[in-house]
C-alpha cells in the first residue's frame, strides 16, 4: 500500500509535467494545426535558461522559471514568424520536417553553449512529506501544486480573457474569426509563444529532479505526442486527462508489471484506443 | 497539390538555396587530403552529438592530449619525423554510420588506426577493417565479443568487464546483505552487466529480486523505479549507466531510505557522480577506481594538464585516460615498426611496444601485454570501495579470460 | 520514343545513368561507394513513402520500422537460423507485406494528423520490440555478421561493386514498379484520393481497399530497402528501426520532390552527401545543417525535381506563347494559357503572367 502511494505521487508530478507539455502542443494544433515536433527541443532549451538564470546569474528558483519562460515566449514567436508562418499555406508534412530541422539546430545550439555534459540544476526546496507512510519530495509536491494552478489560469485565460478568447474563436472558425476582425497571424504567435512558455515551466519545475542534457526534449516529445492524439487534437480537457491517465498507466505498468511495459504503454494505449475510437478520446469538430 | 504563392524575391531566394546546395555537393567531391608527407591521421568516431555526446567528448578530449604531447615530444618512425593530426568525425552513436566514417577516414585521410568507443560501432567496424580496407580499431570498450570475433586488427583498451562481477559481489555483500536489487541502464552494455553481476550473486549464494532495470536515458523522473526496487526490501542494489543519472538515482534510493551498500557498474564513475550528488549519498558503494586514486607514474601530471584542458569542474575519467594512453600505446608501436601506414605491422609491434612507452603516458593501470585477440591487460587490476567517510580503499580484481 | 521529349523522364534517365557509372569513378574508394550503396537501400524504401505520401497523401511516419523489420528479418534469419540470404530476403519481404497490411487494418481507420501520429507511435512500437526483445533480436548488442547474397558462384557479392549493382538493379525495379504504379488504374485511384477522399468515394472508388494496398505497397519496399541494407552493412542494431531513420525518409522525399519519379532517388543522394559533407563540423554540423532543412522546406516546397520541372515547365510554356503569337497574332492569349495550364498542374497561375 505504501508502494502505491508513492507511486500515484510520483505519477501525479509526472502527470503534471506532461500536462504542462501537451496542452501546449494540444493549442498549437489547435489554432496553427500542425504537429510542432520541436517542441521537446523547447521544454529543452527552457530547461536550460532556467538553469543559466538559477545557477549563472542567481536569481530566485521562482524568477528564474519565470524569466526563461519570457524568454521562450519570444523564442516561440520568432519560431513561428521563421519557419512555421511561411509554411502557413504547404501540407503538414512540410511542417513536420522544418520542426525537425529547428529541432536539431535547437539541440546542436544548446551542445554548443552549454556543452553534452549532463547538468544538474539544485533547487531550493528540499526536504520529504511523508503521506500515509510514503516519503515524498517537496520538489514533487511543488510540481503538482503549479500545475494545477498554471492549468487553472490557462483556462481563465483562454475562457475569460480578451486574447485567450481569440485563441479559442480561431480554433473554432478560422475563417469566421478573421471575419470579426481577429488577426489570425496574432493569434499563431501568441499561441506558439503561450506553448512555448507552458513547456519552460514544466522544464523548469521536472529539471531539479532529473539532468539537463541537450536531448533532454527527445523522450518527452514521444510521449507528449501520444497524450495529445489520445486526448484528441486540440482539445484542452483531453490534454489534461490523457497527460495524468498516461503518466499514472506507466508508473504503475513499470512498478506492477515490468519497466518494459511502462515506456511503451503510452503507445499501447494509444494504439487500443485509436482501433476502437479513431479521433481520440475527446473529440473536438475537426475543421478544415 | 501544395502549390504555394510565390513571388519574383521568394524564386530569386529558392534558387540561391539550390545553388548552394549543388555547389556543396560539387566541393563535395573535391574532398580528401592528409597525405601532407608526413601527416599521420588518427581517426575518431563517436558520439559528439545526441545523447552520446557527453561521453563521446570524453574520449576525443583524451586523444586530442594524447596527439598534442606526443607531437610536442616529437615522433619519428623510421628515421623521419611524424606529425599526428586527430580526425574526429560524428556517428550519433549509430553503428552503420560509424563504420562508413571508419571507411572514410581510412580511404580519404589514409589514417592507419581508427578509434571507436562503443561496442555496436566496433562491431559495424569490425566488418570492413580487414580486407579490402586495413586499418586498426583502438576499441574503447570493456564488451569481450569484440576480441572472441578473432579480429586481426583490434586492440581492446579496457579490462572485460566480467572481471569485476565477482569481486563487486564479495564486496556488495559484505557490507550491505544478501538481497540484491537490479536498477542498471536498460543498455545493452547495462543489460550484459545485469545479467553478469546476477550469475555471480547466485552462485556466491544470494537471492536476486526482479529485474528493474531502466532506461537512464529516457526516465524522466527516477523516483517510480527506485520506490519499486526498494520495495523488496534489498540489502544491496546494483545500479550504473552514465555517472549522473547513476548517482541522482543512489541518491533518490538513499532519500527514500535505503542504507544497503551500492554496486556500481564501471560505465559509472564515482567521482564523476560527486559532481552532481553529495558524496554522503554515495558512499558505501563498490565501483571502478577513480582515475585520480590511480598511482602510475604519469597520473599527477594527466590529471593537472586535463584540468588546464578541460577546466577544473570536469573530472578525468578513464574514457579520457584510457584513450590517451591507446594513442601513446600504438604511436610507439607504430616507432617499433617502423610503419605509419601498415596497420598488420603495427598491431603485431604493440606487444614490443608496450615495454617502450614513456612512464608520462602510464596514467590509469598501464597493460603490460597484449592477448593474441587483441586485448590490453593490465597486470594490477584494482576497483575500489567508498566507505562511508568518503575514503577510497583499493579492491584487487583477478581477470577473466575473455573466451565465451 | 514519346517518353524522350518529356523532360521529366529525360532528368530520371540522367540521374540513372550517372548513377550507373558512379563504379567506375569510385570503384576503388570504397567509402563512397559504401555511402551510394547505403543511400540506395534508403531510396528504396522512399519510393516505399512516396506510394503512400506522394500519391495517396497519407503521411505514414512508421517507415522507418518498417526498414528496421527488413533489416531484422534478414539480419536474423541469415544469422541465427543460418538461411541463406536469398530465402530469407523473400521471407522477409512476405513477412513486412504482411505486418504492414495488419497495420493498416487498424492505421487506416484513422485520418490526416491521426493517422501521421498513429504511424509514429506503431513505428516507435516496432522499435521499442526490437530494442527490447532480448531474446529474439539480442536488443542493444545488434545482429553481427549478416550474410552476403549468395551468387552462385558466378558473382561474388562481396565486392562492393557487385553489391553496388545489386542495390542499383533492384531500386530500379522499385523505381519502375512505382512509376508503373503510378500510371496504372491503381495509381490514378490513389491520386484521386489525394485529391479528395470523398470526391473519389462518391464516384465509386474502393478507398479503404485502396488505402490499404497503398500501405502495404509502402511497407513492403521499406522492407525491401531495410533487408538489402543489412546485407550491404553486415552488422545491424535497432538503430536501424528509430523514429530518426523515418524522419530521415522523409527529409529525403521532401528535398527530391513528393509524388515524383526521380525526387526520392535524388532526394536520398543529395542529403545523404550534405550530411556526410557537413561532418567536417563535427557536433555542430546540425546549427548548419537544420536551417538549411528549414530552408529548403520554405523555399523549394516541392523539391528540387518539382523546382527543376517548374522551371522546364515556364519554358515550355513561354516558348509555346511565343510559337502562339507567331503562328497566329489575333489567337486569344488566354486559350494558350488554359492549354499549358492543362499540361502542368501544380503551377500556380501568377507565374504564367
Amino acid at each position: 500500500m505504501t508502494l502505491f502511494i508513492q507511486q500515484l505521487f510520483n505519477g501525479l508530478a509526472l502527470g503534471g509535467v506532461y500536462c504542462l507539455a501537451a496542452i501546449g502542443l494540444t493549442l498549437v494544433f489547435g489554432v496553427l494545426r500542425i504537429p510542432n515536433l520541436a517542441h521537446g527541443a523547447l521544454y529543452m532549451l527552457g530547461a536550460y535558461l532556467t538553469y543559466f538564470f538559477l545557477t549563472t546569474i542567481g536569481v530566485p528558483y521562482i524568477a528564474a522559471i519565470g524569466i526563461a519562460a519570457i524568454m521562450l515566449f519570444v523564442v516561440g514567436v520568432g519560431l513561428e514568424r521563421l519557419v512555421f508562418h511561411p509554411l502557413r499555406n504547404s501540407p503538414h508534412t512540410h511542417h513536420m520536417i522544418a520542426a525537425v530541422g529547428a529541432m536539431f539546430f535547437f539541440q546542436a545550439l544548446a551542445q554548443a553553449i552549454w556543452g553534452a555534459d549532463f547538468r544538474r540544476m539544485d533547487t531550493p526546496i528540499t526536504g520529504e512529506l511523508r503521506i500515509l507512510g510514503a516519503e515524498i519530495s517537496a520538489q514533487r509536491i511543488v510540481i503538482i501544486v503549479v500545475a494545477v494552478i498554471v492549468l487553472a489560469l490557462l483556462a481563465w485565460f483562454i475562457k475569460r480573457s480578451i486574447h485567450g478568447q481569440t485563441i479559442e474563436a480561431i480554433e473554432q472558425d478560422r475563417v469566421g474569426a478573421s471575419l470579426v476582425g481577429i488577426n489570425p497571424s496574432m493569434v499563431s504567435m501568441l499561441t506558439l509563444g503561450l506553448s512555448a512558455l507552458l513547456a519552460t515551466i514544466a522544464a523548469g519545475l521536472v529539471a531539479p529532479i532529473n539532468l539537463l542534457s541537450p536531448t533532454m526534449g527527445d523522450a518527452l516529445n514521444l510521449k507528449v505526442f501520444a497524450i495529445i492524439i489520445l486526448g484528441g487534437l486540440g482539445s484542452l480537457p483531453g490534454a489534461i486527462v490523457g497527460g495524468f491517465a498516461l503518466a499514472i498507466a506507466e508508473t504503475m505498468t513499470a512498478t506492477y508489471i515490468s519497466s518494459g511495459v511502462g515506456e511503451a504503454v503510452a503507445f499501447i494505449v494509444l494504439v487500443a484506443v485509436l482501433a476502437i475510437k479513431p479521433t481520440g478520446l475527446f473529440t473536438k469538430a475537426v475543421q478544415r | 497539390m501544395n502549390s504555394v504563392p510565390r513571388t519574383r524575391s521568394r524564386r530569386l531566394l529558392s534558387s540561391a538555396a539550390i545553388g548552394t546546395l549543388v555547389f556543396t555537393i560539387a566541393a563535395c567531391g573535391g574532398g580528401g587530403s592528409g597525405d601532407g608527407g608526413d601527416t599521420v591521421v588518427i581517426g575518431y568516431t563517436g558520439p559528439l552529438s545526441g545523447g552520446g555526446a557527453a561521453y563521446g567528448e570524453n574520449v576525443k578530449i583524451g586523444l586530442e592530449m594524447a596527439v598534442d604531447d606526443l607531437n610536442d615530444d616529437g615522433v619519428e618512425v623510421d628515421g623521419k619525423p611524424v606529425t599526428l593530426e586527430l580526425k574526429s568525425l560524428d556517428d550519433k552513436y549509430a553503428p552503420s554510420t560509424a563504420a562508413s566514417n571508419a571507411q572514410r577516414l581510412a580511404d580519404q585521410d589514409k589514417a592507419p588506426v581508427v578509434v571507436s568507443p562503443n561496442a555496436g560501432a566496433i562491431k559495424a567496424i569490425q566488418q570492413i577493417n580487414s580486407g579490402r580496407s586495413n586499418f586498426l580499431i583502438s576499441a574503447y570498450t570493456s564488451d569481450p565479443a569484440i576480441v572472441q570475433s578473432d579480429n586481426p586488427l583490434t586492440m581492446m583498451i579496457p579490462p572485460n568487464f566480467e572481471s569485476y562481477a565477482s569481486e563487486f559481489t564479495e564486496t556488495g555483500m559484505k557490507h550491505g546483505g544478501k538481497k540484491l536489487a537490479l536498477l542498471g541502464t536498460q543498455s545493452e552494455y547495462g543489460q550484459q552487466w545485469t545479467k553478469s553481476i546476477t550469475d555471480a550473486w547466485k552462485e556466491a549464494g544470494g537471492s536476486v529480486g526482479g529485474d528493474n532495470s531502466v532506461d537512464y536515458a529516457t526516465v524522466s523522473d527516477f523516483a517510480g523505479p527506485v520506490s519499486k526496487a526498494l520495495a523488496d526490501k534489498p540489502d544491496a542494489i546494483f545500479v550504473g549507466g552514465p555517472s549522473q543519472p547513476t548517482a541522482l538515482i543512489m541518491e533518490e534510493a538513499r532519500k527514500q531510505g535505503f542504507e544497503g551498500s551500492f554496486l556500481v557498474m564501471d560505465q559509472a564513475k564515482l567521482d564523476e557522480m560527486a559532481t552532481v550528488a553529495k558524496i554522503d549519498n554515495l558512499t558505501n558503494s563498490v565501483g571502478v577506481l577513480p582515475v585520480s586514486e590511480y598511482e602510475d607514474p604519469g597520473t599527477k601530471d594527466f590529471i593537472d594538464k586535463f584540468a588546464d584542458k578541460a577546466g577544473d569542474k570536469k573530472v578525468p575519467t578513464s574514457e579520457t585516460a584510457l584513450n590517451y594512453q591507446g594513442i601513446a600505446i600504438i604511436t610507439k608501436a607504430m616507432e617499433v615498426s617502423g610503419s605509419t601506414d601498415d596497420p598488420e605491422k603495427i598491431r603485431a609491434s604493440i606487444s614490443d611496444a608496450l615495454p617502450e612507452v614513456d612512464d608520462k603516458y602510464k596514467v590509469n593501470g598501464f597493460p603490460d601485454e597484449i592477448t593474441d585477440q587483441g586485448h590490453l591487460l593490465n597486470p594490477n587490476l584494482e576497483a575500489t570501495y567508498l566507505d562511508d567517510d568518503g575514503e577510497y580503499t583499493k579492491v584487487p580484481i583477478d581477470q577473466v579470460s575473455d573466451a565465451k | 520514343m514519346n517518353a524522350l521529349k518529356n523532360p521529366r523522364l529525360l532528368g530520371m534517365l540522367a540521374v540513372v545513368i550517372v548513377l550507373a557509372a558512379a563504379p567506375i569513378f569510385f570503384a576503388e574508394q570504397n567509402y563512397a561507394m559504401r555511402v551510394v550503396t547505403v543511400g540506395m537501400c534508403a531510396a528504396i524504401a522512399v519510393y516505399g513513402l512516396n506510394i503512400i505520401l506522394g500519391f495517396t497523401g497519407q503521411l505514414s511516419l512508421a517507415q522507418g520500422g518498417f526498414f528496421g523489420i527488413g533489416a531484422y528479418g534478414v539480419g536474423l534469419l541469415t544469422t541465427d537460423f543460418d538461411w541463406s540470404f536469398w530465402s530469407a530476403f523473400i521471407v522477409t519481404i512476405i513477412g513486412t507485406a504482411a505486418v504492414g497490411y495488419l497495420c493498416g487494418l487498424i492505421a487506416l481507420r484513422t485520418k490526416d494528423e491521426y493517422f501521421a501520429i498513429f504511424t509514429m507511435a506503431i513505428g516507435f512500437i516496432i522499435f521499442l520490440v526490437i530494442s527490447r526483445w532480448e531474446s529474439v533480436t539480442h536488443a542493444h548488442s545488434g545482429v553481427n555478421n549478416v550474410k552476403f547474397p549468395e551468387g552462385g558462384g558466378i558473382i561474388d557479392f562481396e565486392s562492393p561493386v557487385a553489391m553496388f549493382y545489386l542495390v542499383f538493379v533492384i531500386l530500379l525495379i522499385c523505381i519502375y514498379v512505382t512509376h508503373a504504379i503510378r500510371r496504372s488504374s491503381v495509381g490514378r485511384t490513389l491520386l484521386t484520393i489525394r485529391t479528395s477522399e470523398d470526391l473519389a468515394d462518391a464516384i465509386g472508388v474502393r478507398v479503404g481497399f485502396s488505402k490499404q494496398l497503398a500501405f502495404a505497397a509502402s511497407a513492403v519496399l521499406g522492407g525491401i530497402g531495410g533487408g538489402l541494407y543489412a546485407t550491404v552493412v553486415g552488422f545491424i542494431g535497432p538503430d536501424s528501426a528509430s523514429i530518426d531513420k523515418t524522419f530521415e525518409f522523409l527529409m529525403f522525399i521532401l528535398v527530391g520532390g513528393m509524388g515524383t519519379v526521380a525526387g526520392p532517388l535524388l532526394g536520398s543522394m543529395i542529403v545523404t552527401f550534405l550530411f556526410e559533407l557537413f561532418q567536417d563540423f563535427q557536433a555542430y554540423r546540425f546549427i548548419v545543417l537544420g536551417p538549411i532543412i528549414v530552408a529548403l522546406v520554405i523555399f523549394a516546397p516541392r523539391g528540387i525535381i518539382g523546382y527543376l520541372g517548374g522551371i522546364v515547365d515556364r519554358r515550355s510554356r513561354k516558348q509555346k506563347i511565343a510559337e502562339a503569337r507567331r503562328t497566329a497574332d489575333g489567337a486569344s492569349p488566354e486559350y494558350d494559357t488554359a492549354k499549358s495550364g492543362t499540361v502542368t498542374s501544380g503551377i500556380d497561375p501568377e507565374e504564367t503572367k
